[in-house]
């Protein structure tokens, strides 16, 4: 039984008709990226797991590597033997599938025992490049009979907020600290209830926050927000 | 009705309108053959529309393109989804119905006047739908397939909806006509296998549309203020009889074809009859089901219905799919083992005709459908795992896997073989042609691979315009995501490039194709090694080639399973 399974192991390794080499890329393909993607999932939940790096090494160079064998290395090996020819070619003929089988190990040896940058996935948060700020500031509203006045907590790294109901502008603030009110009257009604929505833009021009806001639910007398109901984007 | 079209419609039937296909063997009838064509047209131009909205959603996810603003975005992908989920699918189904019926039992197609206002209303409610999804804005949003109530989209929508659906249930009923005068007049014949695929899949195909009709009329009335209010968990549960039923009319639709372009093409036996009609009956109990894994999150369900909707009724689904995962490439091998194109453990699928787009685009269909489609539905329909998947891009890659690779294979398979044996045409660019199905299979495959990882690996959520470069407001990022969106943008667009190949390659052989003048025209489309085979017993022949596969199948399902459960279990730090 052994006998025969690698009998027919060797028959679809050397199998050469076209549909054949593709299919056997295709499978190799779709291995590859399997072994690939899953030893860096896994990995990220255990990094003391190093044999990952040698599964995450052989499903990346198999990416390559299958196609290249069978697509190029099995079609000449074997049009060396049919040629009868002798010298180099009739040494490729007999050692080349060897050959290529120990240069594609080697190489994922070399790749799980120094595995390059763009074979690793980050899997962490990052921490941020420095240069980006968290502009999360609180928005918060009070209403006094028909206006409601609103401001944010925190003005820095916004350029400008554009106020608007129903998809129609009511305001645009570009100068900090972005105070503004709203007449209850202008504010649209979306489904029973009337909202704004309140957007911080940077100086793209880009939304960086938004948050809806619900008439029924800003308190007349404090200036605490009940509910938040900040929505992102 | 005159139907004849830049000489499309003209074949040659004798006094009583029928013909023998010199492929099938079949007897066709002028009306059955009109409308299969009729309908199989307009799916192409479903088609044609929402792979342009392809190109424009997948060039916005692939950040580093970004094309759309998010405003737009949603309602590209309501397009897209809208034209190809539903109306590519479903006008290709109403015709595989007149295939399965009429064509299959040699019968004329009955009431075609009502076939004829099926296709009207089917096609302005699609019309309907289109524009008003592209003319949606607020405080209306477009629908995509989920306009959950309170949501609301344009009412013009919701009565689109309501006139295709109406226009499909309509169309199924020539069909069902069909079958009642068959059995009438032979009560004792049982239907062919694709006969019966033909009906499981109608009457799944009823039961979605009319949930979807009872939702959809319902939320129509709520849209135009004569009902003050909705219920926003009735909605989702009824919406999902028609939103994960349309998918399950579309699986049955598939293995139908399978069943019957494996036979015609590559030779293919029924291993045995009794156990595909089994399973085909175990998809109309429990196939239904499988919209469950939907409501996972939803506070109105119980928790018994969970396990039940997705356990136990989910594995006899699960089950009838293993059968016919064996079945058809079983059938296929031992049909030509018996024809004499046996040659060892595979040579009976290697030298297969491949050639011929009809067969590979059938055989890819199969493995990408089983593999990347079947596995993962069923992993990520389990109630637990669900978590894991569900709103992230891994569920967009999972339904990829069995719509756009799984049942549009099947279906460019079936336009195929519709122009070479109803239009009569052969297909212009024959080698284009030919390797259209490889290409196809193969970017899209790596696309749906893509998407499940991104998914998988990241978290990275389904629906949104941009994710990996920022999400507003926040430090959180997936920058890290971006190499494996590359992989997707660059196969995205290789894979909408397959699509328009098929597009011309079909659309030219109407139009500019050589005619089919004789049955050696057609003669690549009979199984090679003969139509007729030995008496011998189909279990005479070994299936060993078979059995490897479905080995290997197995294998990839234990790892795809070990895998999921093992990141599951580390989500909640219980370890394993």
């Amino acid at each position: 039984m052994l006998r025969s399974a690698w009998n027919d192991l060797l028959s679809v390794y050397y199998a050469n008709t076209m549909i054949w080499r593709l299919l056997k890329t295709a499978a190799l393909v779709f291995l590859g990226f399997f072994c690939w993607t899953g030893a860096n999932l896994v990995l990220s939940y255990r990094s003391d797991w190093g044999f990952l790096y040698y599964v995450m090494a052989y499903g990346f160079a198999l990416l390559f590597w299958g196609p290249f064998t069978h697509l190029v290395v099995v079609p000449t090996i074997i049009r060396f033997r049919r040629s009868g020819k002798g010298g180099v070619r009739n040494v490729l003929a007999r050692h080349g599938s060897k050959a290529n089988i120990t240069v594609f190990l080697l190489l994922v040896l070399v790749l799980g025992s120094l595995p390059l940058g763009v074979m690793t996935f980050e899997f962490q948060v990052p921490a941020g490049d420095g240069e980006s700020t968290n502009i999360n500031p609180q928005l918060q509203c009070t209403q006094s009979g028909d206006v409601i006045h609103c401001h944010l907590s925190d003005s820095r790294g916004i350029d400008s907020v554009v106020v608007s109901t129903s998809g129609k502008t009511l305001e645009e603030i570009e100068e900090p600290p972005f105070d503004f009110d709203v007449n209850v009257n202008d504010i649209e009604t979306i489904n029973g209830d009337r909202q704004f929505t309140v957007e911080l833009r940077d100086e793209n021009g880009d939304t960086i926050r938004r948050y809806i806001r619900r008439v029924d639910l800003i308190p007349g007398d404090s200036s605490e927000v009940i509910a938040d109901m900040s929505v992102m984007t | 009705m005159n139907l004849d079209v830049l000489g499309l419609f003209d074949n040659d039937y004798d006094t009583e309108g029928f013909r023998t296909c010199s492929v099938t063997g079949l007897k066709i009838h002028r009306s059955a053959e009109n409308y299969v064509k009729l309908f199989g047209l307009t799916a192409v131009v479903a088609l044609l529309v929402g792979g342009i909205f392809a190109f424009t959603v997948a060039m916005t996810r692939w950040e580093v393109v970004g094309l759309l603003q998010p405003s737009d975005f949603y309602i590209h992908l309501s397009l897209h989804a809208w034209n190809l989920l539903i109306f590519w699918m479903v006008f290709m189904e109403i015709a595989i119905l007149y295939v399965g019926g009429p064509m299959v039992l040699g019968r004329r197609l009955p009431i075609t006047r009502v076939a004829q206002t099926g296709y009207v209303s089917m096609v302005l409610g699609a019309l309907v739908i289109n524009v008003s999804i592209f003319l949606t804005s607020p405080p209306d949003t477009a629908p995509l397939l989920t306009a959950y109530a309170p949501l609301q989209s344009p009412p013009a929508f919701y009565a689109g909806v309501i006139l295709f659906i109406v226009g499909a249930v309509v169309a199924a009923l020539p069909f069902f006509l069909t079958l009642w005068r068959e059995r009438r007049e032979y009560p004792n014949r049982s239907l062919p296998l694709v006969a019966f695929g033909a009906f499981v899949t109608s009457i799944i195909a009823v039961e979605a549309l009319v949930g979807g009709l009872i939702t959809f009329v319902v939320t129509f009335l709520w849209r135009i203020d004569l009902i003050q209010w909705m219920d926003a968990a009735w909605y989702r549960q009824m919406y999902w009889t028609i939103g994960h039923g349309t998918q399950q009319i579309n699986l049955a639709a598939m293995v139908t074809v399978w069943y019957f372009l494996t036979h015609v093409v590559g030779g293919a036996e029924v291993i045995s009859e009794k156990v595909s009609r089994t399973a085909f009956i175990l998809y109309l109990f429990f196939i239904n089901l499988g919209a469950a894994h939907h409501l996972m999150s939803d506070p109105a369900v119980s928790v018994g219905w969970r396990i039940f909707n997705t356990s136990y009724a989910f594995y006899g689904a699960a089950f009838a799919s293993m059968i016919h995962a064996f079945a058809i490439p079983a059938g296929l091998e031992a049909g030509r083992r018996k024809r004499g194109k046996g040659g060892g453990t595979f040579g009976w699928l290697t030298n297969a005709p491949w050639a011929n787009p009809v067969f590979s685009a059938t055989i890819f269909s199969i493995i990408l459908f089983g593999f990347l489609g079947g596995i993962t539905g069923v992993v990520m329909g389990q109630m637990q795992v669900n978590m894991t998947w569900h709103n992230t891009f891994a569920t967009v890659g999972h339904f990829h896997g069995t719509v756009a690779v799984g049942t549009t294979l099947a279906f460019m398979g079936l336009v195929f073989f519709v122009v070479r044996t109803m239009f009569q045409r052969r297909l212009s660019f024959g080698r284009m042609a030919s390797l259209q199905p490889f290409f196809y299979a193969g970017a899209m495959g790596i696309v749906v691979i893509m998407m499940m990882y991104v998914g998988i690996l990241y978290g990275v959520p389904r629906r949104t315009a941009e994710i990996v470069r920022n999400i507003p407001g926040t430090e959180f990022s997936l920058q890290a995501a971006s190499p494996l969106f590359a992989i997707f943008g660059v196969f995205a667009i290789l894979a909408i490039t397959a699509g328009t190949i098929f597009v011309v390659v079909a659309v030219a052989s109407l139009l500019i194709g050589d005619r089919v003048t004789g049955p050696e025209d057609n003669a690549d489309l009979v199984p090679d090694g003969g139509a007729a085979t030995d008496d011998k017993p189909v279990h005479a022949y070994e299936m060993r080639g078979t059995f490897l596969i479905c080995l290997v199948f197995m294998a990839v399902f234990i790892g795809s399973y070990v895998i999921n459960w093992y990141v599951l279990t580390e989500l909640w730090s219980v370890g394993v």
